[in-house]
């Protein structure tokens, strides 16, 4: 055979993989590209991957796997622990697809994990600038993916493309200059062909944002600023110039309603946080659900959970979209259980208020009028001397993820009940420092002290319907399957495991750590469905041994 | 194994790089010029409530960041504590202060959190020391440890004399205080077979309590397999009344006290 030099270029080439496949392991598994219509089809029985930050677009963190029951759970056996070793502990919702599981950690670190073995397949680290003005801790809450890239937000405020079977950067977008205060840590969620994200930075003056990127080249194509500019209309709702630094964060993620191309995403609380005077007004589009239409970023509607507010309640819970009846007639609603201690829930075609209902004690309004606005109690604005009210800052409930199962309409969140003392002072504007105006003091005494419950409500009419009680209060999400589990975590590291029927505890598991801000996620992988739980600094896949199964 | 190895090499270096740049300036004074000084510690407390006081509570006793009456007392200095405020402390949510922020500024934060930590000038100690030793041995060391000597049910003491001001020691010991730290309540437990186990309560969840019982031994009881957990949140010091520590012994006891700056091995 004569080598010509097409030949001996293949021939080159087929060698050089020869030998690479001696060097290597085993091939790890081959991770599919994700396409659009994988995450529109959200948690589907066949249930091998998980997509999108809350299972599906609507957010329902509710499984249709049947493998693992109310009889079977307490033989769940741990099949892996993965752990970080980095500083700080996991927020994350883990992406699943083809066997492999798709992991952000503290610190901006990220990882390719084999499904089977738990072992790294790769791993991303960014190299973090000094002077981060993250908030509330270095974390972050996960991946969005389509085709063959992963996105995630860092604590420097950028949007990162990786690829999925290496890692590496595909592109780096720059959301604003962490240096004035800006960070990212939401999960970000794609709809079509762009990647919404939002900023964080509430605590630091900065003016809040959602944005849209196309997902293949990370250039931007549109951005919604949650506090509108001068001259349009809501600016009017700040006092003054305060516009200009009144925080208003996107920091958790919002649902998208496939029907109407709609995204809903709660915002964040005002800036300063505690100070009424350097704001005066109700503050646009401060702790509001903002419905943004998916291509443009145009407003379409908003409904303010809290105006005006001076207790840090951002609105950046989790929105949970689904068709409920209420006195007899089927509506498309959004649900959302607030920081404020609010439970509601909106029609989602047009923002009309069905249910609003205190699901923990609230001393600052005890009810909302008929137009949807609080009826404030006096006494509730934060000075120096300090006023006591409930809940505290970190609220009635926070970001971690609520569940809602379709089936029995009944949505679960993990509550908690606690009082502060709010004071307030006036604050001087620094550029990328703390700008909060206050502080709080949790009531803690002999008498009094914070406890959670993981409650379950009726969404149709904000009713109780069971609770369980934890000591302390937790800040697990929730995950519920179609076998009437309902998995989340307590304040001391527990895993819980109760009967979404009746709050009843059917196992549990001492972690090590709590589960802080996220919730298990659960898919099959080789006929047996798995349960991946999140704690501290480790992920621990669990599963039933196949005579239990 | 190794890329931790190197992770922690190149964080050592990293610090390393920091505190070589941070100490050139070196002008800040190794101790809080500012102690005492009553307009720096009003001024003090201005800053700390706007600038901290959202992560370390507004008693300074902890939110999301930690407890700052204790730092002194755990054996923090000033000099360390104006590094951690300068520089932050990286890879958590503590920030470096801006460079706008003076040295000045910063002493005076920390002379202000030095009144709710530390004794000041007027608990200028008037008992007899010898003799409030003694009254330590005889009430208190049943529960309390000095230097590796006494109990283990309550607090130990050996820094005691830098960590809490002389009135505070006063309402605790008389017990006009109605306080409690976590680690010291008093717990009963009643196992199954009937014996009764008193201690303090050293940690809990809805599904086990770990105590130190009165014999100090350190143990945990999952609930379920016990009869009776009995548990209040209280204080387990008793309250010491006139009847129990006269004036007198009040006094020197407090002055024995407020010798106690660290852990002594002179005492066997």
């Amino acid at each position: 055979m004569r080598l010509t030099l097409p030949r001996l270029v293949t021939l080159a080439a087929l060698c050089s993989v020869v030998s690479l496949s001696a060097q290597q392991p085993p091939a790890a598994p081959v991770p599919g590209p994700v396409s659009n219509q994988d995450i529109l089809k959200g948690l589907d029985t066949d249930g091998a991957n998980w997509l999108t930050f809350g299972g599906n677009y609507e957010n329902h963190r509710f499984s249709p796997l049947t493998q693992i029951t109310p009889e079977n759970v307490g033989r769940l056996q741990p099949q892996w622990t993965f752990q970080t070793n980095t500083l700080g502990a996991f927020e994350t919702t883990t992406l699943v697809r083809d066997n492999v599981l798709y992991v952000t950690g503290p610190q901006n670190v990220a990882w390719a994990v084999d499904a089977r073995s738990g072992r790294q397949i790769w791993r991303y680290r960014r190299e973090l600038p000094d002077g981060l003005t993250a908030c509330c801790g270095l974390v972050n809450r996960g991946f969005a993916a389509l085709g063959d890239k992963l996105f995630m937000v860092t604590l420097d405020a950028h949007l990162l493309a990786l690829d999925m079977k290496t890692g590496a950067i595909a592109w780096d977008a720059v959301l604003e200059n962490y240096r004035n205060g800006y960070a990212a840590t939401l999960a970000p969620i794609v709809v079509k062909d762009k990647v919404i994200v939002g900023v964080a930075g509430g605590e630091f003056g900065i003016r809040g944002f959602i944005d849209a990127y196309d997902a293949q080249s990370g250039k931007r194509a549109w951005r919604f600023y949650t506090i509108p500019g001068q001259g349009e209309a809501g600016n009017s709702t700040w006092s003054g110039e305060s516009w200009k630094v009144g925080g208003t964060g996107v920091w958790v993620t919002g649902a998208y309603d496939p029907e109407q191309n709609l995204l809903f995403y709660g915002t964040g609380n005002p800036g300063p946080d505690y100070h009424s005077a350097s704001r005066e007004g109700d503050n646009l589009y401060s702790c509001s659900l903002v419905v943004l239409d998916a291509d443009t970023g145009t407003l379409k509607w908003h409904y303010q959970f809290t105006p005006h507010d001076v207790h840090d309640y951002d609105a950046t819970e989790v929105p949970i979209l689904g068709d409920l009846t209420i006195n007899g007639q089927l509506r498309k609603t959004v649900m959302f259980a607030n920081r404020n201690g609010f439970y509601y829930t909106l029609d989602r075609t047009n923002g009309r208020l069905l249910v609003a209902k205190p699901f923990v004690q609230t001393t600052w309004a005890k009810q909302i009028d008929p137009q949807g606005r609080p009826m404030l109690e006096p006494g509730h604005t934060p000075d120096e001397k300090g006023e006591t009210t409930c809940p505290d800052l970190t609220g009635g409930t926070n970001f971690w993820p609520p569940s809602f199962d379709p089936r029995t309409k009944m949505f679960f969140v993990t509550a908690r009940e606690a009082c502060a003392t709010f004071y307030a002072y006036k604050p001087e504007y620094v550029p990328g420092q703390r700008f909060t105006g206050g502080a709080q003091q949790v009531v803690n005494t002999r008498d009094v002290r914070p406890y959670g419950a993981i409650r379950a409500i009726d969404p149709a009419t904000g009713e109780r319907k069971w609770e369980y009680v934890t000591p302390t209060p937790s800040r697990a999400g929730i995950l519920t399957t179609a076998t009437n589990l309902l998995m989340t975590g307590d304040g001391e590291g527990n895993f819980l495991v109760l009967d979404s029927r009746t709050g009843k505890l059917l196992w549990r598991y001492q972690m090590g750590s709590a589960l802080h801000g996220t919730s298990p996620v659960t898919y099959m992988l080789d006929g047996r469905q798995h349960v991946l739980i999140p704690a501290g600094t480790s992920l621990t896949a669990w599963a039933l041994p196949a005579e239990a199964r | 194994m190794r890329t931790i190895l190197a992770a922690t090499a190149i964080a050592a270096c990293l610090g390393g790089g920091t505190l070589l740049r941070a100490q050139a300036p070196a002008a800040a004074p190794r101790t809080n010029p500012l102690v005492g000084d009553p307009a720096a510690e009003q001024a003090g407390m201005g800053m700390f409530r706007s600038r901290c006081a959202d992560c370390h509570g507004m008693d300074a006793r902890g939110v999301r960041g930690p407890d700052l009456t204790q730092v002194w007392a755990s054996g923090r200095t000033d000099d360390g504590l104006f590094r951690t405020v300068r520089r932050g402390i990286p890879g958590t949510e503590m920030p470096a202060s801006n460079a706008r922020t003076t040295d000045d500024e910063i002493w005076k934060v920390l002379a202000y959190l030095r009144t709710l930590a530390a004794p000041t000038a007027v608990d200028a100690p008037a008992g007899d020391v010898a003799s409030g030793e003694r009254v330590f041995r005889a009430q208190c060391a049943g529960c309390h440890r000095v230097s590796g000597r006494g109990g283990r049910l309550g607090p130990d003491l050996s820094r005691i004399g830098a960590a809490r001001a002389r009135g505070a020691l006063v309402r605790r010991i008389r017990g006009a205080e109605e306080d409690w730290i976590d680690g010291y309540e008093p717990v009963t437990i009643t196992l199954k077979s009937g014996q009764v186990i008193r201690g303090v309560k050293k940690n809990a969840d809805l599904f086990s309590v770990q105590v130190l019982d009165n014999r100090e031994r350190i143990q945990g009881y999952i609930r379920d397999e016990v009869r009776e957990v009995q548990e209040r949140r209280v204080s387990a010091m008793p309250a010491f009344d006139v009847t129990r520590l006269s004036e007198r012994d009040l006094n020197d006891l407090l002055s024995y006290l407020a010798t106690l700056k660290g852990f002594d091995p002179r005492v066997q």
